[in-house]
């Protein structure tokens, strides 16, 4: 992102001397904006002035990678109609150090247990939040090893006690644990364990302010793999905290906040815990952290995630393959339209309704509606001969009809002759599917 | 895109003379059509009608009439910034203050005066020597502008820089470079500070002025155009309004866009 001629000139000595060529400083701030001017000419710049210019060209929020392949951060936009978010939300599940070691296998079994496949996609939690509650560092750095033992998900550690994290910490240092967490009691000791161990680590503060100014300091200190937690811990003023972060940090290119943020569900009734991680999902966070590990309790929210974290560019697409819909037999009828899911979920669910037991077969036309793909060439007779050749459908039914889009009935006639197949036309709307299965059983 | 009516203007004679009978009806008149024509500001300027003893109370005058029949805010547009002040005083909605140029002495009476009054600017991309003829320096002056709307605190989306366009019949080659400057200036600032147009004046003594104001009208909203001071009343003029609206995507899109664009 390109400074602004505004943003280089409060950063510029304001002498107007014309040393670097350019009569103004406001005119010098003009040709670097316009990459006419190089900031080396200025012999009175700041070292300060220097760095608030480097950082500012730099991506809003940090990109930080910890665990298991867990990205977090690195998003510009607040709206996804924008243009997309990019990094969907890292869901974690607590997991107390004060649980017996039977205990902890038990979780863990249930943690490694929320695998789930479906439409076509596969859903998977991604780490576990081991918390230091137990007051004893030696039963902390016992159960972080468990849980390093017993899943192979990223890691969160989360203590107060500097000492109990690192001796929690070293073992396991390799899973590039994300750690916490630093608060200005303990900051300095904090951020320097998560530096020589190279791993990221929470900054945490009461507000906005407190977490500014912390920020600050532990920047301090030579290190920013940072992840933010404003400390709030009911939902509308975590949703409200989580909104200025990111508005600031995009909008305002405010840098101590240019860096993913954790949230942490409150409620301890987990349908109301999932609603309040939904919002936070919803609005921003990086990470949210959830005490449930239900499967009943996480597949919406997982969908959820998957579903706001989709491109909203690209055409969604349903997997070109051979769908039933009710318990078909070798009488059910065969639908032929394309892979976009508006279009095939208005005929899906259509179909349904009609109470007839059918096939229904998505050509892969890239995720393009009907009269688009036939447009663009990619809904031609051979296409969806080929594709009715490849999902095995004459096994399936003994009859050979196959109803196709009434807005293509043009290509009826060549499709029957290289399929071999009776094609009827179908009404042009999946709205008249119902009456229109009336007539042909 | 926000229309601003040009039609209260002692250049016309109609207005000139209410201005000098005191007849508050052609300005009401002339209120109420833009309004209806689209127009979300009114420029109101007295221009030589008055002389300038008198300016100062003509323009509370003119503030009061035009708002006893439209409540749309209004654009103050002298060069004597005590009458701009003494419509500022009794202006109900923020108004805007028409214009400033890029120089100190000015800055330094508008921008408080803005600040004081919640009121916007339309600076001006040009000093004492004049119009500055390519794009280049007409940013440099937006840029002292900017400048200045940061130092005084005046938010940037009330700050409407004016590139100045030229009778395309003399000084044709300004044209381009205006457009130009319109794009350059969304780069000043973030937000970006706003642009406007005296539209009209591109086509100063030409023939088929409407259609020249309107092709003009786009490319400049293209190009980054956010106000125009124009004919509120040419409907063909304030469609090209609406439909470049809706073709970048600022207005979502419905088949009765152009009346939507008026209704608001």
């Amino acid at each position: 992102m390109a400074l602004t001629g505004l943003e280089i000139y409060k950063q510029l000595p304001k002498k107007n001397c014309g040393e670097c060529g350019v009569p103004t400083c406001l005119a010098f701030a003009m040709a670097l904006a316009s990459g006419k001017a190089a900031l080396d000419t200025c012999p009175y710049v700041t070292a300060a002035a220097r760095e608030a210019l480097d950082s500012a060209a730099a991506p809003p929020i940090k990109a930080i990678k910890f665990g298991n392949g867990s990205v977090i951060g690195d998003e510009n936009v607040l709206f996804r109609h924008d243009k997309t978010f990019y990094h969907p939300t890292t869901l974690i599940i607590r997991l107390s150090d004060t649980l017996s070691d039977e205990e902890v296998g038990v979780k863990l079994q249930e943690i490694n247990g929320l695998e789930f496949d479906r439409v076509g996609l596969h859903y998977s939690i991604d780490g576990v939040a081991v918390v230091h509650e137990s007051g004893d560092a030696a039963r902390y750095a016992k159960v972080a090893g468990l849980v390093a033992a017993g899943t192979d998900k990223s890691l969160l550690l989360l203590s107060s006690d500097p000492i109990a994290l690192k001796a929690a910490l070293v073992p396991v240092a390799s899973r590039k644990p994300l750690i916490g967490e630093a608060t200005a009691d303990n900051y300095e000791a904090m951020v320097n364990l998560a530096k020589e161990n190279s791993v990221p680590i929470i900054i945490k503060a009461e507000g906005l302010e407190a977490l500014d100014d912390l920020v600050v300091k532990a920047q301090a200190l030579d290190y920013k793999e940072f992840v933010l937690d404003p400390g709030s811990r009911t939902a509308v003023q975590t949703l409200e905290n989580l909104t200025h972060l990111r508005r600031l940090s995009i909008k305002k290119k405010f840098r101590p906040f240019g860096y993913p943020v954790i949230a942490y569900t409150s409620n301890s009734e987990p349908l109301d815990e999932i609603m309040e991680a939904s919002v936070y999902v919803a609005k921003y966070a990086s990470v949210v952290v959830l005490n449930t590990s239900v499967k009943s309790h996480i597949l919406p929210l997982m969908t959820i995630r998957q579903n706001l974290y989709t491109d909203p560019q690209k055409p969604i697409q349903v997997e070109p393959i051979l769908h039933s819909v009710g318990d078909v037999n070798e009488d059910s009828p065969l639908y032929i339209t394309t892979n976009f899911s508006l279009t095939y979920y208005s005929v899906e669910g259509e179909v349904e309704t009609s109470k007839i037991p059918s096939y229904i077969l998505p050509i892969d036309t890239d995720g393009t509606s009907v009269l688009t793909a036939y447009a663009a060439g990619k809904f031609e007779p051979e296409k969806i001969a080929e594709a009715m050749n490849a999902c095995g459908i004459a096994d399936k039914v003994k009859h050979r009809n196959v109803i196709i889009p009434g807005y293509v009935a043009v290509i009826s006639g060549k499709l029957s002759e290289v399929s071999g197949w009776k094609v009827v036309v179908g009404p042009r709307e999946s709205s008249g599917i119902v009456s229109f299965s009336k007539s042909i059983s | 895109m926000l229309i601003f009516g040009e039609r209260i203007n002692g250049m016309f004679t109609d207005i000139g003379d209410a201005l000098r009978n005191k007849d508050p009806k052609p300005l009401q008149y002339w209120a109420v059509k833009q309004q209806e024509g689209g127009a979300h500001y009114l420029d109101v300027n007295s221009g030589p009608a008055i002389p300038t003893e008198e300016r100062v109370a003509a323009y509370e005058w003119m503030v009061n009439v035009i708002q006893e029949v439209s409540d749309l805010p209004l654009v103050l547009d002298s060069t004597n910034y005590n009458a701009i002040e003494a419509g500022l005083k009794v202006c109900k909605r923020p108004a805007i203050i028409n214009s400033c140029p890029a120089e100190q002495v000015k800055i330094e009476r508008v921008f408080p005066m803005a600040i004081q009054y919640n009121a916007g600017v339309i600076g001006l991309t040009m000093d004492k020597k004049g119009i500055p003829k390519d794009a280049e320096n007409r940013v440099a002056f937006a840029m002292e502008l900017v400048a200045a709307a940061d130092e005084y605190g005046l938010r940037m989306e009330d700050l409407f820089i004016d590139p100045l366009i030229l009778p395309v019949n003399v000084a044709q080659e300004h044209a381009p470079e205006v457009l130009e400057s319109l794009r350059q200036v969304k780069m000043l600032a973030n937000p970006a500070p706003r642009t406007v147009l005296g539209l009209s004046n591109v086509s100063q003594k030409s023939p088929d002025r409407n259609l020249i104001n309107r092709t003009y009208l786009a490319m400049a909203i293209a190009s980054g155009l956010d106000a125009a001071i124009m004919d509120a009343n040419d409907d063909d003029l304030v469609d090209v309004a609406a439909t470049a609206q809706i073709l970048l995507n600022k207005s979502i899109y419905a088949d009765s866009y152009l009346k939507v664009f008026r209704s608001r």
